[in-house]
């Protein structure tokens, strides 16, 4: 069917902040334009993986062609889903470039969120334009009137401009897909140009091999067409051409300003770059601007419970990794935990997701270390080091510089609870950046911190002084030099490295307090005194002792209780073989993530 | 393990030919179950006592003909809440099956409550030698706690009782009863001394699944004594009780010069023994057994002609060694090296070697080179060493197989 006339096809996103309706307004759309009847509607189509339905989020972006008759005329819209967290900015960046539109769907009654305005932001960059939802109208508890005004103030947005709908019922949104044919510019490009086409995702399929996701920008794609990924500088040919309704149906060619997938026999997702540019082998074209190679912000360590099941773990993340080139794992060793794999992530959610994943999909026992962010440091020579672990981080003399990742974090709140987060992100080494509100019962807080404090505890505390109504959302704006040292934790005199972390030196005293008295708790009283000591170089800043232990003795051991005692003593043996031994002291393994205790109660 | 036959295993390696010297009879009937209990018990439910009797002469006759032991335990529940006929009646049945050896050692456990002049005349006249009266306290705040239904005066009036019978006297004692302090438990220990038993024992207080007190602490409606105010009562009663002249020769038992129950030395040093009744155990020929626990379904097992023996395991020599060392361990005077490996084929040094040497160097063993003892501290800890004792000892940890050596993603 395609390549379809340009001024007849329309290219857009949705852009929602979690639970505000995303999914349901695309199956509303889905169905209205006829692309899947309401018998093969499975709520929620595209959040197809388990985990997304699980957590509401929608992690892979997809891209959906429909076809719809509008005053005598046939349309192709493309609907390209985002996903709509901050991990992933560098992913929707490169989904919006491949919009001409948005839809910025906000919820009647829970209003501008934090990701709204990071989205929407994103958005008018990318100089979308954008069509302003108000969905769930039909809600009792509807705010119409108050949400108009926070779109207003938070974003500029004209309030006659505003379509609103339930996408429940699907009420208004016949006047949605309207606006969506007269406001969103059809693309531009040129049709007989040298080929450019912008891959924007990609999925691993087990029988096709990497299914690239592309926007045609000019020229066109045909199947048997000798093509190169510009960036990452391979040939392959063009096996199959497709475009997703919402199953992948085969086409001719893809022309300027459409949406499809290719297969080329592709047996590595590492050869797909997102944000690279699909071009002909024999003349290539230029390269679309805004590569980025995606960087890695958090790492942590992740060991098998049981030593036996290392190569177990490697295939599993080697299996993860394969469908998600972003997360990236090399082995290490720690003589605390034996052997394991340092894991980077995009942010704090991807590293939760990988973890998921790995819950649901391997039947594996693993121990995982306190997540770090990615530091760099000059040092005394001038070589810059990229620290992924804190026991990378050279001695304090031979360092010039100490640098860390800082992020412009978004809070919106009610405006009751703006004291408290002000004093929040104060506490938290934070630098205001303004203050604004967005109507008169909630404000957005800006505020320039660093991202260590942000993946601590930053947004649990946030959820806990607003009781739940405080959302965030943050970007990385740069790195920037700080005060910070190691911290390292001593068992009974021996460094245990998988413990050591990286914080601010004025807060060592009390990082290094609440760490200290947490292992205390943790660990089990042995047959000798354990001291927990904390250090940085080799001063000893907090000390706590696990008393010996003093009676644990079995009384009554008589005829069947022989039996009883042995297994259950045997099994005690086999608990103790899933501790960690450090010296003769045995750390359970939820106790390496002991750094990350607050010392206050949630 | 669980099997509706038991199995012969002609293969195993279980010492044969030595047939049991000793015998268990379960008695599941109370008046009434105490908080702390969670031992197999009916309680006022004397309804049932006739058909236990018949099942347990069942159980008895299937054993086959008749032979002689050294020591018989009856023990509860309560056995002293048995009618007079019945308790004769039990009585009869066991001795027929199992014929108490001259000088036999019989314990049957009392209740104060329980103990009349002529209770004492009738187990005298059966062949009763021993009485374990479970006194658990005299402080009439710990016996109310402990929902125990009789009083001091009692338990001064049955100890008469039984001495003058001739019985030997054994008494229990609990301590580390919520809000216990050093004072009370003093009194405790001044006044057993001075009824001057023939033995005593004496456990801190547990709290087990399937008793009341272990959904009250659950609750938070009972809080259990810490840890150091228990090690320090157990402390206490030792000192008081070995400078009283009692000799402590297992964890939780003290005797007076030649009164040790020698019922219970069979189960520490591994010897065999019959177990009849609602959730006895059995060790006979290498096989650990158990009854079902239930006292109906152990009877209507026994009724339809099923064997009650519900758990069984048959040890292999290793783990019959192991245990050994670890049951052994446990009575003071320790283990003998040459006893222990004529015994059970092997020697400690190769069984748990390196954990003997660490644990002595910890100054929780005694080794004189012939005899591994329990030193103090160790016996206030012991439970945290025998799992070291009864596995084999860890090899360091292996570095993982790297033939594929991807570094990272295919």
């Amino acid at each position: 069917m395609p390549d379809f006339d340009c001024s007849r096809i329309r290219n857009f996103c949705i852009i929602a902040h979690i639970d505000h309706g995303k999914s349901t307004l695309a199956d509303r759309l889905l169905e209205l334009t006829g692309t899947v009847t309401r018998r093969e509607m499975r709520d929620q189509l595209l959040d197809d993986m388990e985990l997304e339905r699980e957590r509401g989020i929608t992690i892979k972006a997809r891209a959906v062609a429909m076809y719809y008759e509008h005053e005598g005329t046939r349309y192709e819209l493309n609907l390209i889903d985002t996903p709509g967290h901050v991990d992933f900015q560098y992913e929707v960046s490169r989904s919006l470039l491949c919009c001409e539109g948005a839809l910025l769907l906000v919820d009647a009654f829970q209003g501008v969120e934090a990701q709204t305005v990071a989205n929407a932001y994103l958005a008018m960059e990318h100089e979308l334009h954008i069509i302003p939802v108000i969905n769930k109208i039909d809600l009792k508890h509807a705010r119409i009137e108050e949400v108009l005004e926070e779109m207003h103030q938070s974003l500029g947005i004209d309030p006659d401009d505003v379509v609103k709908v339930s996408a429940k019922t699907g009420l208004g949104v016949p006047d949605l897909l309207r606006a969506v044919i007269d406001r969103v510019p059809s693309p531009k490009g040129d049709p007989t140009g040298p080929l450019q086409a912008m891959v924007f995702d990609s999925h691993y399929d087990d029988y096709r091999g990497a299914i690239t996701y592309v926007r045609v920008m000019n020229g066109r794609i045909e199947p048997g067409q000798k093509i190169r990924f510009l960036k990452g500088g391979t040939n392959h040919e063009v096996l199959e051409l497709g475009q997703f309704r919402p199953r992948p149906v085969r086409c001719d060619s893809l022309g300027t300003g459409e949406v499809g997938y290719l297969v080329c026999n592709i047996k590595s997702l590492d050869l797909v770059h997102i944000g690279d540019t699909v071009s002909t082998a024999h003349h290539p074209a230029q390269p679309l601007p805004g590569y980025r190679v995606p960087k890695r912000m958090v790492y942590c360590g992740l060991y098998p419970a049981d030593g036996q099941d290392f190569d177990e773990l490697r295939e599993e993340l080697t299996k993860l990794s394969i469908n998600d080139p972003s997360f990236e794992f090399v082995p290490e060793t720690s003589e605390a935990l034996g052997f394991g794999f340092r894991c980077g992530f995009l942010g704090l959610l991807h590293m939760e997701i990988i973890q998921q994943r790995l819950e649901q999909e391997a039947d594996l026992d693993l121990v995982q270390t306190a997540p770090n962010v990615t530091y760099e440091i000059t040092t005394k020579n001038g070589e810059v080091l990229e620290i992924h672990r804190p026991q990378e981080v050279p001695d304090t003399g031979s360092i010039d510089e100490f640098r860390q990742p800082i992020v412009r974090v978004n809070i919106i709140v009610p405006t009751e609870s703006i004291g408290p987060v002000m004093t929040l992100c104060q506490d938290r080494r934070g630098e205001p950046k303004g203050n604004e509100y967005l109507s008169p019962s909630r404000a957005m807080v800006t505020y320039e911190l660093p991202l260590a404090e942000v993946i601590y505890d930053l947004h649990d505390k946030l959820k806990s002084i607003t009781r739940g109504y405080g959302t965030m959302d943050y970007e990385l704006i740069g790195y920037a030099p700080a005060d910070l040292v190691r911290l390292d934790i001593l068992v009974n005199g021996k460094r245990v490295d998988a413990l050591s972390f990286i914080c601010h030196r004025g807060d060592s005293d009390r990082r290094g307090r609440q760490v200290v008295k947490k292992l205390k708790s943790e660990i089990d009283r042995h047959m000798f005194e354990v001291a927990v000591q904390a250090a940085i170089g080799s001063r000893v800043i907090a000390r706590e002792t696990v008393p010996a232990m003093r009676k644990n003795v079995t009384a009554k051991c008589y005829g069947g209780d022989i039996t009883r005692k042995r297994k259950l003593w045997a099994k005690q043996r086999e608990g103790k073989k899933r501790m960690k031994s450090v010296g003769n002291v045995d750390i359970p393994q939820k106790a390496f993530l002991a750094v990350l205790d607050t010392g206050e109660k949630k | 393990m669980r099997s509706k036959a038991v199995p012969f295993d002609a293969t195993s390696s279980a010492p044969r030919g030595a047939m049991p010297r000793a015998a268990y009879v379960h008695v599941p009937f109370c008046r009434r179950r105490c908080g702390y209990c969670a031992f197999t018990v009916l309680a006022a439910h004397d309804a049932w006592i006739p058909r236990y009797l018949a099942a347990v002469e069942r159980e008895l006759a299937d054993l086959g003909a008749p032979r002689e032991v050294d020591t018989l335990y009856f023990g509860g529940g309560t056995p002293s809440h048995l009618p007079r006929d019945a308790m004769r009646r039990l009585a009869e049945a066991t001795t027929d099956r199992f014929p108490l050896a001259e000088n036999g050692e019989w314990t049957v456990e009392a209740n104060p409550a329980d103990v009349t002049r002529d209770w004492c005349r009738t187990v005298r006249e059966r062949g009763v030698t021993r009485i374990s009266l479970g006194v658990q306290s005299f402080s009439p705040r710990k016996l109310r706690v402990l929902e125990r239904d009789h009083d001091a005066r009692r338990i001064d009036e049955s100890l008469r009782l039984l001495f003058d019978a001739g019985l030997d006297v054994a008494i229990d004692l609990i301590f580390g009863v919520p809000g216990e302090s050093v004072e009370e438990w003093d009194g405790d220990l001044r006044r057993a001394v001075a009824a001057s038993p023939h033995h005593l024992s004496t456990y801190g207080l547990t709290f087990e699944r399937g008793a009341r007190f272990w959904g009250r602490r659950a609750r938070g409606d009972i809080t259990p004594e810490s840890e150091d105010s228990e090690a320090e009562l157990f402390e206490r009663a030792i000192d008081v009780l070995t400078s009283a002249g009692f000799e402590h020769y297992e964890v939780s038992n003290f005797a007076r010069p030649g009164h040790r129950c020698i019922h219970n030395e069979t189960y520490w040093l591994g010897r065999s023994y019959h177990g009849v009744g609602p959730g006895a155990a059995a060790y006979v020929d290498g096989r650990r057994m158990m009854n079902h626990q239930g006292v109906l379904a152990y009877i209507r097992r026994v009724e339809r002609g099923e064997s009650p023996v519900v758990d069984w395991e048959m040890l292999d020599a290793e783990s019959r060694a192991r245990e050994r060392l670890v049951f052994g361990l446990r009575r003071l005077e320790g283990v003998a090296r040459g006893a222990f490996q004529t015994r059970t084929g092997h020697s400690i040094d190769d069984l748990a070697g390196s954990a003997v040497e660490r644990f002595v160097s910890l100054g929780l063993l005694e080794d004189d080179g012939s005899i591994v003892r329990l030193t103090r501290r160790g016996l206030m800890v012991s439970d945290a060493m025998w799992p070291d004792l009864l596995r084999p000892e860890v090899a360091a940890p292996r570095e993982p197989a790297r033939s594929n050596r991807a570094e990272n993603a295919p």
